[in-house]
């Protein structure tokens, strides 16, 4: 019997989709840059959800995150051919969404939010009397609102370190500081997070 | 190592980026200190949590097919 024999049509064509070897993002790269709207068009369906999650965790604010995707891939489609693949896709498409976002904090704060100031928000280590026991396993609603409720600043170094696996060389070229300071903001940030968590504990 | 010396090198600690007699430092104060050790177990469950954060799982997505449109009308 050959292929294809007592095949109704849909699952010939899947078979040949499935079989189609994918285009990859490069080449879809190459075909956008050369003005394929339509190859664009499956970078920003592929990617689309990546880069919106990506700004939700930076922004931890669903119509801001919204905002940015949309300028995201604006942003994308100027800069396409300026892609070389000396990287993968995804890799240079994540770094240029928490750049975009670094800029949309930079833009929408009069003093630099970048960087929470020292003894801007001191951080109250629980100690003491009040709730000795370990944290149990945090859960990702007591994560997510705890972070939401950070400065920015530490928020940011939080995400890229602690979320999304910069290192923190890296971390302090994108936000203009020293690893000094993206290691001790991290630091600070997660007592910050410790603090937010074992509070929102209390009043439940 | 006193508290106030520990405190501040705990995701340091975490990190395995202490020398030393330092990193054995903060071992011994841990060991006898359980507000401190609390601390540390607070910031290692934080870190371990905060990688789970990177799935796509429940969060809500706005409808692409609009954002597309914006995007070309843009």
């Amino acid at each position: 019997m050959t292929k294809g024999q007592n095949m109704s049509a849909a699952e010939i064509n899947e078979t040949a989709t499935e079989t189609k070897p994918k285009v990859t993002d490069f080449e879809l790269a190459e075909r956008s840059a050369a003005g394929d709207r339509e190859a664009f068009e499956q970078l920003y369906h592929r990617h689309f959800r990546r880069v919106f999650a990506l700004c939700l965790r930076m922004t931890t604010n669903p119509s801001t995150a919204e905002d940015l995707t949309q300028e995201v891939f604006i942003h994308l489609f100027n800069k396409i051919g300026s892609f070389r693949g000396d990287s993968a896709f995804t890799t240079w498409l994540h770094r240029m969404t928490v750049n975009h976002v670094l800029m949309y904090f930079r833009k929408s704060s009069t003093r630099s939010e970048l960087l929470t100031m020292e003894g801007e928000t001191p951080v109250q280590i629980v100690r003491g009397t009040e709730n000795q026991d370990k944290m149990p396993i945090v859960d990702r609603i007591a994560l997510e609102k705890a972070i939401s409720e950070l400065p920015p600043g530490y928020r940011s170094v939080f995400v890229l370190h602690d979320v999304e696996g910069y290192e923190h060389e890296e971390i302090g070229r994108m936000l203009g500081c020293s690893t000094g300071t993206s290691k001790s903001q991290l630091h600070k940030a997660r007592l910050k997070l410790r603090d937010l968590i074992r509070r929102q504990a209390a009043q439940n | 190592m006193e508290c106030e010396e520990s405190l501040p090198l705990l995701s340091e600690y975490h990190a395995g980026a202490l020398d030393e007699p330092t990193r054995n430092g903060v071992r011994e104060h841990l060991g006898c200190c359980p507000p401190c050790d609390d601390v540390y177990h607070d910031v290692e469950t934080i870190v371990a949590s905060a990688s789970s954060l990177r799935e796509e799982e429940g969060i809500s997505f706005p409808d692409e097919r609009v954002v597309w449109q914006r995007i070309q009308f843009s």
